[in-house]
């Protein structure tokens, strides 16, 4: 049999799923024997008008990290996907935008002046920011477009299959191999991991879901047995989907999210204010006053940044209003 | 023998009683003078001690009512004669014209628009002016319009405006006999007329006001739209007086208490403080009776957040000052010294009086009544009339709405008892066609826009809009209806559906509220699932709101109608599951409580297990020696638990505790300490309570310091003294306990008139903060003065010290009423402490049912559901609920019976069709559903790591739905995509 | 003139019945308004709210039963929690928080139901229409 035409891509990303993709050890070899892997940009030296010049639906499997961040990843997008037999959005970013998704609370002229002006330790006399064309005496110079608004992969163009985490964890790398190898994949559009939430696989113990209040990580070390929802700390894990193996919560972290939300769900965070606010303060309910209501909600510090960290670009409001 | 009961008057107390038998198998004819139910409860503004607002919680009892396929509504009717036995009567009803076929009147209210005549709102208070033809309050049942005959200038305007021609001027009064097992008087009260009262104005002075007119000025839907203005000039007022016991505690007008005007003065004036903070509301009164479940918690609550001001007066007479038409009032105080103080208007707390009809009911049903007019009864029958004749609520004398509702439920038990046999043989069931599947079928929608009359149609442009929904996706007929809801109109949806073969119905018309239940039962007469139904309200939050611009209102018509359809597009088709019934019950407690329970149960056909702690049953009866009224409880005890021994259904457990309870309604099963195990469909917690212990004024460390019951004991054999003082509130209304106990003042006077009758020559002092001798009650604490009982009335700031000096007893004490210091040398000390409830937290872990505060069983609801738990199939009598005389006890424990019955009359208890569902698929086991919900319908399935919705036991109101962070909870019929539809639906595209 | 759209999510037992009692008094209030009907106000969840705003309103109502009169005992205290985290949110993501408002109706509260639906019209007037940035 011939071998597969594998592709990877990095967009708006950190590089850890790059690193992901070794993580599965010597399951590589594996890979290795099946596939060839005919661009990469961070380990082979393969120009994007190589790709240009591949035949459409070339690539067999096109795994694509990281968010849509600037015109440079949208172009690379349209062209992986007309390539590509199978377009794999891989990890949080290129499925839900990610943590760079949370950039969505500002735009563009925000961020620029925030880290080309503003940041003590920059030193940028002139006030210059990047410019998506410079004519210098060699010609003119081009810079990819940095869009106001991160998006994730499907949001620009079609995918065929999700493979969230941040990164995904080798496990749900290789029964993605497996599947892809053996032709068992799912129907198009499937997420490449289990349909339920974390608390499904969570090794700790459910007392009863009544939180009086609301504790930040660093205020409190969990007793490492009970659930750490009912021990105050905001948890993502009851609508995060499974897969992960609760690595965070096993090294006494709570979840963060980074497998996005159950398929039911259409916006993890408001789901998370309803299903928090629900049962914070629940005990004593009848009693509490709209002042004492409005002290509890107020140790919840960050509800956008907490509850949206990976989803913000694929939630219903997508983004902050832009000022006008 | 006939299966049905006849329950005459439709106030609070009459539909319970009516929804209680109906709901277990019994017809029932409820008849009511007034053209419409609901009673003086339909006026209120709000409900005292939780401020609960009256209508809100009385409208579901309303609609249920009016609803119910088993009770069969005779308003405008009185009844003439009444011939037969117990088990059998005939009952002549003469049917009063109302001038409106009630058939045919949608009550749409137009002819009331057009009418030209007016007359006094008597349902206002005469605060305001109705028409000739009129409804009394907007939610009336039945919702038909009556003419004023009286009034009605005979125009004809209504006749022709009414385009659903059920004007009828030419009705005659009509008879109709009626065949009835049982019959149920629950003919309420009438106020005390204050006009006889000269020395108040009332009638003269127009900022003089009843307390029934000021709970109607508080309404939100009252003469002033709820702005608290006084009559005479639409001012607001700055300082009310509230005068207590007008009509009340009087020689010249009625001697008993009415036993609710402490508390509902105290509502009013919070309520009138909450609009208007500003205000300075005194209450002038003479002792508070604040003695019910949470009552003396929400009087300090009262003075300390609320900062009423309670002076202990009774005001002489009010002056007016003609140019200001404010109040004078001149009174003493209790230190002797005369104030005059102004008010800007005052509030006479009027008494309840027996109902004017009350002598014609005890000629026509041969009941007795009381010295006061009110129906007789004895302490351990307090429900019964005569054989087969029984009563509850204010007929039988002044109560509040929990005591009333309880009584309601007990005398539907006592009037099921007699028939019990008969339960089932005249209910009614419709029986529908076989439903179409329409699973496979795309959907095909009807849509029925309604013109009621003018009401829609003369704003709204109905061609406009039905033209419109034929155009929306999956609509595939339209149409107008004059009244949609007309007898003919229901044909026509009929044949609709099976002409064009529409598996989903939109209806643009009034509020679903009172006619979606009637547009279901017609699309289920055509072969479709009810739920297959949507409506859409263009009348009441449409047209009717907007008639000034009827642009505007045709397109907000447009604009619901395609939400409407919409979500019908996704509706499903719901049934409800039953779950099969353990036709027995537990009563927990051996007590009067748990053994009237147990005996009403078993006379109701049940088997019922009776488990009880100690080794024999009586509970705290078995200490009470006297009652007030001369009877022997001991011998009632040794007569009721004889009938229990005698009765083949009652298994008795005594010397037994209950180990473990699981289960839910229907299906509970008990593990008894003796190992037996018990299966049952409902459960009656009725633990009682204890005498409270004290540890003050030297109990327990000198035997000449007993507490009531110990006195009472002693009483039985013998008492030798000279001076016995006896003091009440002891550990009561302080710290200690914040409540009070309700039945202490009475038994202390009680003992104390008893202890006089032996030995005249005994001086007895009471000691009391305020004597709280209730209702009719209060001839004992008459009786009490005029045989030379010594009342002395102390402040909590100046309790009596008792000290030992020698061998002898000193008593320090403050006449708090004569501001003078007093030294008794008793020869003993009577102390009133109060009841005490039992440790319950195991009991309501086990059974899952909350405690308050204090330690009793917490109802589902404090006023309108005081025997039941929120939790389904758990019910509760006696002092488990709170403190209580026996005669309580035993209707409370009654209204158990009839509330259990409701379920285990049944093989089978259907759910709810709205309920919430989990797909099993998604759920993770996160929990946070369940304390969510209020019902315990939401347990884990340990083995499955899934949680499940407990059918029987969900309400549907979706909390956990909303709550479920996974999106594996939804909530039929409100699902995630109908509700989405909605509101995608929502901007015209 | 700019003319605010409304949905107004009403439990059926207070609020949804305040609506209709303001119906059966005739009080006049603006048309701005499309309810929608739930059995409790707890059924709401945020989702729905975004939901609305993403779909053109420039308000959202909830409106249940007073504290303490939960037709389903204490459905209303979890709408109020939601309610509040949910503004706080709102205002996070650059939506004025007064765009959705939380009233307790009771069913006799026809005139002030009536007035929240007025004084919320009146406000979202001023407010102008809702702006959700897409950005580019």
């Amino acid at each position: 049999m011939d071998k597969l035409k594998f592709a990877f891509y990095w967009a708006a990303s950190c590089g850890g799923c790059e690193i992901a993709v070794l993580d599965i050890d010597e399951k590589i070899l594996d890979v290795v024997e099946k596939a060839d892997i005919v661009f990469w940009p961070v380990a082979l030296d393969i120009k994007y008008k190589d790709v240009e010049a591949f035949q459409d639906k070339y690539i067999d499997v096109c795994f694509f990290n990281g968010a849509i961040r600037t015109s440079e990843h949208e172009e690379m997008a349209h062209l992986l996907r007309a390539k590509s037999k199978t377009l794999v959005a891989f990890g949080a970013c290129a499925c839900f935008g990610g943590i760079p998704g949370l950039a969505n609370v500002s735009d563009r002229d925000e961020i620029f002046n925030l880290v080309y002006k503003e940041l003590p330790s920059v030193s940028n006399p002139d006030e210059t920011t990047p410019q998506e064309t410079y004519s210098a005496p060699e010609g003119e110079l081009t810079l990819p477009q940095f869009f106001d608004t991160v998006k994730a992969l499907h949001q620009v163009c079609d995918v065929d299959y999700f493979l969230p985490g941040c990164p995904p964890t080798p496990e749900l790398i290789e029964q993605a191999l497996t599947a892809i190898f053996e032709g068992t994949l799912p129907p198009k559009g499937s997420t490449l991991a289990p349909e339920k939430a974390l608390c499904e696989e969570c090794p700790l113990e459910i007392q009863e879901k009544k939180i009086p209040f609301i504790k930040r990580p660093y205020q409190v070390i969990p007793d490492g047995k009970r659930c750490l929802l009912e021990q105050g700390i905001v948890c993502m894990g009851i609508n995060t989907r499974a897969g992960c193996g609760a690595r965070c919560i096993k090294a006494n972290m709570p979840c963060r999210g980074c497998m996005g939300p159950t398929p039911e769900v259409t916006d993890q965070g408001a789901k998370l204010v309803s299903a928090i606010a629900s049962i914070l303060g629940v005990e004593g309910e009848e009693r509490m006053t709209e002042k004492e209501v409005e002290a509890l909600i107020d140790q919840i510090k960050d509800p956008l940044g907490t509850f949206y960290r990976y989803t913000l670009p694929i939630s219903l409001l997508r983004r902050k209003v832009m000022k006008k | 023998m006939v299966g049905s009961v006849m329950v005459v008057g439709g106030g609070i107390a009459g539909m319970q009683a009516s929804l209680d038998l109906a709901d277990s198998g019994f017809r029932v004819y409820l008849v009511d003078k007034a053209p419409t139910i609901g009673g003086v409860m339909a006026q209120l503004d709000k409900t005292f001690p939780t401020l609960d607002c009256s209508m809100c919680i009385m409208a579901p009892k309303l609609v249920a009512t009016g609803r119910h396929h088993n009770i069969h509504l005779l308003t405008n009717a009185d009844i003439i004669n009444v011939e037969g036995n117990p088990g059998n009567f005939t009952v002549t009803v003469k049917m009063n014209p109302r001038f409106v076929n009630a058939e045919k009147c949608t009550g749409c209210g137009l002819c009331a628009q057009y009418c030209p005549v007016e007359a006094v709102n008597e349902y206002d208070e005469r605060l305001t002016l109705r028409r000739g033809i009129y409804v009394d309050y907007p939610q009336a049942v039945p919702l038909v319009y009556a003419i004023d005959r009286e009034k009605c200038i005979g125009c004809g305007l209504c006749e022709n405006i009414c385009q659903a021609e059920a004007i009828e001027y030419d009705q005659t009064p009509s008879e109709e006999k009626v065949n009835v097992g049982a019959i149920i008087l629950a003919a309420g009260f009438d106020e005390f007329e204050p006009d006889t009262k000269k020395e108040y104005g009332y009638g003269r002075f127009k900022n003089v006001v009843t307390a029934t007119e000021f709970e109607r000025i508080l309404s939100a839907s009252g003469p002033f739209a709820g702005h608290v203005v006084r009559p005479s000039d639409g001012e607001i007022p700055k300082r009310i007086a509230f005068l207590q016991c007008v009509g009340s505690r009087d020689e010249k007008s009625n001697k008993y208490c009415s036993a609710v005007c402490c508390m509902y003065a105290t509502k009013e004036a919070i309520i009138a403080k909450e609009h208007n903070p500003d205000l300075e509301a005194t209450i002038f009164f003479m002792d508070m009776r604040t003695y019910g479940k949470g009552f003396e918690q929400f009087y300090q609550r009262a003075q300390s957040e609320y900062g009423l001001s309670y002076i202990r007066s009774r005001v002489p007479c009010i002056e007016e000052n003609p140019e200001t038409q404010n109040l004078l009032l001149t009174y003493e105080t209790e230190d002797g010294t005369i104030t005059k103080a102004e008010f800007d208007m005052v509030v006479l707390s009027v008494g309840l009086e027996p109902p004017k009809s009350s002598q014609e009911l005890s000629t026509v049903f041969g009941v007795p009544l009381n010295d006061y007019g009110f129906l007789d009864w004895k302490i351990f029958e307090p429900l019964k009339a005569k054989e087969g004749i029984y009563a509850c609520g204010a007929f039988s004398g002044p109560k509040d709405i929990p005591d009333t509702v309880a009584q309601a439920s007990g005398a539907a038990a006592m009037a099921s008892g007699v028939i019990s046999g008969e339960r089932g043989t005249l209910v009614e069931e419709k029986v529908y066609p076989q439903e179409i599947d329409v699973a496979e079928q795309q959907p095909r929608i009807g849509v029925f826009v309604c013109w009621c009359g003018i009401n829609i149609g003369g704003i709204v442009n109905v061609p406009e809009v039905m033209e419109y929904a034929s155009t929306l996706p999956n609509v595939v007929f339209v149409d107008q209806n004059l009244y949609t809801c007309s007898q003919d109109t229901q044909e026509k949806i009929k044949q609709a559906v099976e002409e064009h073969n529409l598996n989903r119905v939109v209806v643009a018309s009034c509020t679903p509220r009172t006619h979606e239940p009637l547009f279901q039962s017609t699309i289920r007469e055509a072969g479709l699932n009810p739920y297959l139904f949507e409506m859409t309200n263009i009348r009441d939050q449409c047209s009717w709101v907007h008639m000034h611009t009827p642009e505007e209102a045709t397109e907000k018509a447009k604009d619901l109608v395609r939400m409407a359809v919409a979500k019908s597009n996704l509706l499903e088709p719901l049934k409800s599951s039953s779950v099969e019934v353990t036709q027995s019950g537990l009563v927990i407690g051996g007590g009067i409580a748990g053994m009237t329970a147990a005996l009403g149960l078993a006379q109701q056909g049940f088997t019922v297990h009776l488990v009880e702690k100690e080794d024999h049953l009586g509970g705290l009866l078995r200490s009470i020696r006297f009652t007030m009224s001369g009877e022997d409880p001991q011998e009632y005890l040794a007569t009721l638990e004889q009938s229990l021994r005698d009765h083949p259904n009652v298994h008795i457990h005594t010397g037994t505790t209950v180990e473990r309870i699981d289960g839910y309604v229907g299906n509970f099963t008990t593990a008894l300490s003796s190992g037996e195990e018990i299966r049952h469909g409902i459960c009656v917690v009725a633990v009682g309570g204890q005498e409270h212990k004290p540890a003050s004024y030297l109990y327990g460390k000198d035997e000449r310091v007993v507490t009531q019951l110990e006195f009472e004991d002693m009483l039985s054999k013998g008492v030798k003294a000279k001076t016995v003082v006896m003091i009440n509130c002891v550990e009561s209304r302080d710290d200690t306990k914040e409540y009070c106990s309700r039945v202490c003042c009475s038994e202390a006077v009680k003992n104390a008139l008893k202890l006089k009758e032996k030995n005249p020559d005994t001086n007895v002092y009471i000691l009391y903060r305020d004597m709280r001798t209730y209702a009719f009650r209060e001839q004992y604490y008459d009786r009490a003065r005029e045989n030379g009982i010594v009342f002395m009335r102390y402040d909590p700031e100046t309790k009596p010290r008792l000290e030992k000096k020698g061998e002898s007893l000193v008593l320090y004490a403050h006449d708090a009423a004569l501001d003078l210091d007093f030294e008794l040398h008793p020869d003993l000390v009577v102390l009133s402490t109060g009841v005490s409830p039992y440790d319950n937290s195991a009991l309501s872990q086990m059974l899952k049912v909350p405690l308050d505060r204090d330690g009793f069983f917490l109802e589902a609801h404090m006023k309108l559901r005081p025997v039941d738990f929120a939790t389904d199939g758990v019910f509760m009598a006696g002092l488990a609920h709170s403190p209580k005389f026996i005669d309580e006890t035993i209707s409370q424990a009654y209204g158990a019976v009839a509330r259990a019955c409701t379920i285990i009359s049944k093989e089978r208890i259907e759910t709810e069709p709205i309920i919430a569902e989990v797909d099993e698929e998604l759920c993770c086991g996160c929990q946070v559903c369940i304390p969510m919900c209020p019902y315990n319908a939401r347990e884990l399935d340990e083995e499955e790591n899934i949680v499940k919705v407990n059918e029987v036991l969900c309400k549907g109101c979706g909390s956990c739905v909303a709550a479920c962070p996974s999106g594996a909870a939804q909530q039929r019929h409100f699902r995630d995509n109908q509700l989405s539809s909605m509101i995608e639906a929502f901007v015209r595209r | 003139m700019y003319e605010p759209k409304i949905i107004g999510f009403l439990c059926n037992w207070c609020s949804y019945a305040a609506a209709d009692l303001a119906g059966t008094s005739r009080i006049q209030y603006p048309s701005n308004m499309r309810a929608i009907r739930v059995m409790c106000s707890s059924r709401i969840d945020p989702e729905h709210v975004l939901r609305a705003f993403v779909n053109g309103a420039d308000g959202v109502l909830i409106a249940g039963c007073h504290p303490g009169d939960c037709h389903y005992i204490s459905g209303n205290y979890k709408t109020e929690r939601k309610y509040v985290l949910m503004r706080k949110m709102l205002e996070q993501f650059g939506i004025d928080p007064r765009r959705l408002r939380l009233e307790w109706c009771s069913s006799a509260e026809g005139g002030k139901f009536a007035q929240v639906v007025t004084e919320m019209t009146e406000e979202l007037r001023t407010l102008g229409p809702i702006q959700l940035g897409a950005g580019d």
